[in-house]
C-alpha cells in the first residue's frame, strides 16, 4: 500500500485499501460486526437457558432421559423419557423427506426443463405459495380433511394389499395418525427443496446441456449426466432445509399426530414428536419437573437440528469435492 | 460523505421524532384509566370477554384478558407478567410453592361434557354412567353394541362401531374436571392413572390441541367420544350426554344441574379448593351434573394494581355479573353463598 502511494504521483484510489476513513465503511463494519455477533451471542444465550432450565431433569435423569420410553405427568407419579418422541421425530421425518424428495426435484425439472412456458411462471408461483399457508392452517387442514381422506381411501387400501409389512398396520381410528403426520410434513418441505432445486437447475449452464444434447444425449441423459451432478451439493443442502423444517415443526404436527406415548412400527398408529410434545403440553404444565422434561426434549431437539446442520455441510463439502463441482463464478 | 451526512441527518430527526412520539403516547396511556391485565384458562375467556366490557363501562377500568391455557396463566402469575391468572384446576403444591403469596379465588362455575359421534344417535340420546365411561376411557370398553353401554340404553339400538376414545393432548382444566370425576366414580381409573390432573397418561384414545382439536376428531370420527367444555358443547352444537348422576338419575349438563352440583359445598378450606364432582346420592342433588367445576382468579395478595384487582374480582362475585354469564349460550352457572362468602373473605385479604 504504502508502495503505491510513493511510486505514482497521484494516489490511486481502491475501494476497500484506502486509508482514509471512511463512514460508510466504519458503519458497515460495525453494524455487520454486531449482528454476527449477535447471532452468536443469542444461540448461545438460548442454549445457556435451555440447559438451565433443563437442569431439574438433567440432573434427576441424566443421559438415560433420552432412552426412557415413559411420559407421566400426573403428580405422585410423575416420571418422563423421550424415546418415544425421539422415535416419532426420526420416523416423521424420514418419511416425509422420503416423500418429498422425488417429488420436488420433480416438480423442479418439470418447471426449468418440461414445462411450456405459459405453465411455468403460475404453477412456480403456486409451489412457493404453497410454503406461505401457515403451518395451523395446514394442520387443520390435515385434522379436518386430509386426515379422514387417508384413513378411509389410502391407510385401509395399504393395511389390505401391504398389511403384511409392520409398517402398515391396522388404519388409524380418527385419521390422527403418524401417516397424517408425515403426509402433512411433506407437503410442508415439498415447496422448501422444489424451489431451491429450482434455482440449481436454472444455475446448470445453458452450454452444457446443450453440448450434451448436441452429442446425442437423450432429455433424460442429460438431466442425470449434467443437471444432476451439477445441482447435487445443493439439493443434498436443500434437504436438509426440508429435514429440519420437518423435526421443528411444532403446530400442524400436533394437530394431526394423535398424540400418546408409543414406539410401534405402524405408520397408522399415533404417536409425538419432540416438537409437539413440547408444543401440547409446555403451557399446561404444572410440575417443575414436568417443565424442565419439557424443555430437556427441546434441548434434544436443538442438538438433533445442530447434528442434521453440521452432516449437512459436511455433505455439501463432500459431494462438492468429489465431483469437482463447476460453478458459475468458480469455473 | 455529504450524502451520507444528509442521511444521517435524516435519521437522526427521524429517530428524535419517534422518540417523541413514543413519549407522547406513553403519557397519554399513563393519564388514561387503569388496565389490568390477565392470562390463563381458557374455559373462563368467553365470560372475560363480556365481564371485561361490561366492567369498563361501569368502572372506567379496562380489562385485557389472554387464553392461554390454564398453565399457562399460573406461570404468568407467578412470574408476574399478568395482573391476575385464570385456571381452571386449583394450584398444585408446586404451584402454591412457586407462586407463595399467591391466593386462587373461585370466581365461576362450569362443567365438562361427555359428547361423541354415534350415526344414528341424536344429540341427548346416549346415557352413560361413571363406572362406564371410565372402562370405555381405560380402553376396556371398545364396541358401541357392548352390553354394558345397552343395558344403560335401554330402546335405543347401537351400533356394532369401535369406540375411539378422544382426549386433550394439552394440559386442561376440562381433563382435570374429567379424571378427577372418573377417579372418584372408578377404583380401577384411580390406580391405573391416577387423582385428577390437567394431563394424564391416558392409556388409550387420540390426543386433539384444546376443545376445537378434540370436537374435530369426534366430528371426523364415527364413533368417537370425548369431553368438551359445556359452553364450547353449546356454541357448537354437539351432542349431549345424559350422566346418570349418584342419585340415579340421567341429566344433562344446564345451568341449574351445574348450580345443584355446586350445592355440595357446605364449607370452604381455606385454600379455597373444591372438588364438585360426583355429589353424592342424596335426594337434594338429584338434578346435579356430575361432571361440574369451579374456575379460579389466581392473584399476588400485594402488587401495586391490588386496588384495582380487589374491585375487578368483587364486582365479578356479584349476582349481577354471574349473571351475566349464566345463560342459555355461555352457561356457566351463579357461584353459591357459601363459595361466594369464602372468595370475598380471600379477597380482602389483596392489598
Amino acid at each position: 500500500m504504502a508502495s503505491i502511494d510513493t511510486t505514482s504521483t497521484e494516489p490511486i484510489r481502491r475501494p476497500f485499501e484506502g486509508r482514509r476513513v471512511h463512514l460508510g465503511d466504519v458503519l458497515l463494519q460495525g453494524f455487520a460486526g454486531a449482528a454476527a455477533v449477535g447471532v452468536v451471542v443469542i444461540v448461545g444465550l438460548i442454549v445457556w437457558k435451555l440447559v438451565d432450565s433443563a437442569d431439574p431433569a438433567i440432573s434427576k435423569y441424566g443421559v438415560g432421559f433420552v432412552w426412557h420410553k415413559v411420559w407421566n405427568p400426573v403428580v405422585g407419579r410423575e416420571a418422563y423419557g423421550a424415546a418415544s418422541f425421539l422415535f416419532g421425530t426420526a420416523i416423521t421425518s424420514f418419511f416425509a423427506l422420503l416423500i418429498a424428495t422425488p417429488l420436488a426435484i420433480g416438480i423442479a425439472l418439470f418447471l426449468t426443463e418440461l414445462a411450456p412456458r405459459g405453465i411455468q411462471a403460475p404453477v412456480t408461483a403456486l409451489v412457493e405459495m404453497l410454503a406461505a399457508v401457515p403451518s395451523v392452517v395446514i394442520g387443520l387442514w390435515g385434522i379436518l380433511v386430509l386426515g379422514p381422506a387417508l384413513r378411509t381411501n389410502i391407510e385401509s387400501w395399504l393395511h389390505s394389499a401391504f398389511g403384511f409389512i409392520p409398517l402398515f398396520g391396522p388404519p388409524s381410528a380418527s385419521g390422527a395418525s403418524i401417516f397424517t403426520a408425515i403426509i402433512v410434513l411433506s407437503i410442508m418441505i415439498l415447496p422448501i427443496v422444489s424451489s431451491i432445486s429450482r434455482e440449481l437447475f436454472l444455475g446448470v449452464p445453458h452450454e452444457l446441456k446443450e453440448g450434451a444434447l448436441a452429442l446425442g444425449t437423450t432429455r433424460w441423459e442429460m438431466v442425470r449426466g449434467v443437471m444432476f451432478p451439477y445441482a447435487r451439493g445443493g439439493i443434498a443442502a436443500a434437504l436438509i432445509l426440508g429435514l429440519g423444517r420437518a423435526m421443528g415443526e411444532a403446530i400442524a404436527v400436533t394437530q394431526v399426530i394423535g398424540g400418546g406415548v408409543f414406539i410401534h412400527w405402524s405408520l397408522f398408529g399415533q404417536g409425538d414428536t419432540l416438537a409437539s410434545k413440547i408444543a401440547s403440553e409446555y403451557q399446561g404444565a404444572t410440575s417443575n419437573l414436568e417443565v424442565a422434561s419439557l424443555i430437556y426434549l427441546g434441548l434434544i431437539l436443538l442438538m438433533l437440528s445442530l447434528v442434521a446442520n453440521l452432516t449437512a455441510q459436511w455433505i455439501v463439502r463432500r459431494v462438492e469435492r468429489r465431483h469437482g463441482v463447476v460453478r458459475g463464478g468458480r469455473a | 460523505m455529504p450524502r451520507l451526512g444528509t442521511s444521517i441527518r435524516t435519521i437522526t430527526a427521524l429517530a428524535i421524532a419517534a422518540a417523541v412520539a413514543v413519549t407522547a403516547a406513553g403519557a397519554a396511556s399513563a393519564k388514561r384509566a387503569t388496565t389490568l391485565n390477565g392470562a390463563g384458562s381458557t374455559l373462563i375467556a368467553p365470560a372475560l370477554a363480556v365481564w371485561g366490557p361490561a366492567y369498563s363501562k361501569t368502572s372506567g377500568t379496562e380489562v385485557n384478558y389472554s387464553g392461554i391455557g390454564s398453565g399457562g396463566g399460573i406461570a404468568a402469575i407467578t412470574a408476574k407478567t399478568v395482573d391476575f391468572g385464570a385456571s381452571d384446576a386449583p394450584l398444585n403444591p408446586d404451584q402454591a410453592a412457586a407462586c407463595s403469596d399467591c391466593v386462587q379465588i373461585p370466581w365461576a362455575l362450569s362443567a365438562t361434557v361427555p359428547t361423541y359421534n354415534i350415526p344414528g344417535l341424536h344429540s341427548g340420546q346416549l346415557k352413560l354412567d361413571g363406572t362406564t365411561l371410565a372402562k370405555i376411557f381405560l380402553g376396556q370398553i371398545t364396541k358401541w353394541n357392548d352390553p354394558a353401554i345397552a343395558s344403560l340404553n335401554k330402546g335405543t339400538s347401537l351400533p356394532d362401531l369401535a369406540i375411539t376414545v378422544a382426549h386433550r393432548s394439552d394440559g386442561s382444566g376440562d381433563t382435570y374436571a374429567f379424571t378427577d370425576y372418573l377417579s372418584k366414580v372408578s377404583s380401577a381409573w384411580a390406580s391405573q392413572v391416577g387423582p385428577a390432573a390437567t394431563a394424564v397418561n391416558w392409556p388409550t384414545g387420540v390426543g386433539g390441541k384444546g376443545n376445537p382439536g378434540v370436537a374435530a376428531i369426534i366430528a371426523s370420527t364415527p364413533g368417537a367420544i370425548g369431553y368438551i367444555s359445556v359452553a364450547y358443547v353449546k356454541q357448537n352444537k354437539l351432542n349431549w350426554t345424559r350422566m346418570k348422576n349418584a342419585a340415579g338419575n340421567y341429566v344433562l349438563a344446564t345451568g341449574p344441574a351445574i348450580e345443584a352440583a355446586a350445592q355440595t359445598v357446605k364449607s370452604v378450606p381455606p385454600d379455597n379448593k373444591m372438588s364438585i364432582v360426583n355429589p353424592p346420592s342424596s335426594s337434594k342433588y338429584k338434578g346435579a351434573w356430575p361432571l361440574s367445576t369451579f374456575t379460579y382468579v389466581i392473584v399476588h395478595t400485594s402488587s401495586t394494581q391490588a386496588q384495582a384487582l380487589r374491585k375487578f374480582i368483587f364486582w365479578a362475585l356479584t349476582p349481577k355479573a354471574q349473571h351475566l354469564i349464566s345463560n342459555s349460550f355461555l352457561v356457566f352457572a351463579p357461584i353459591p353463598k357459601v363459595v361466594l362468602v369464602a372468595a370475598e373473605k380471600t379477597l380482602a385479604k389483596v392489598h
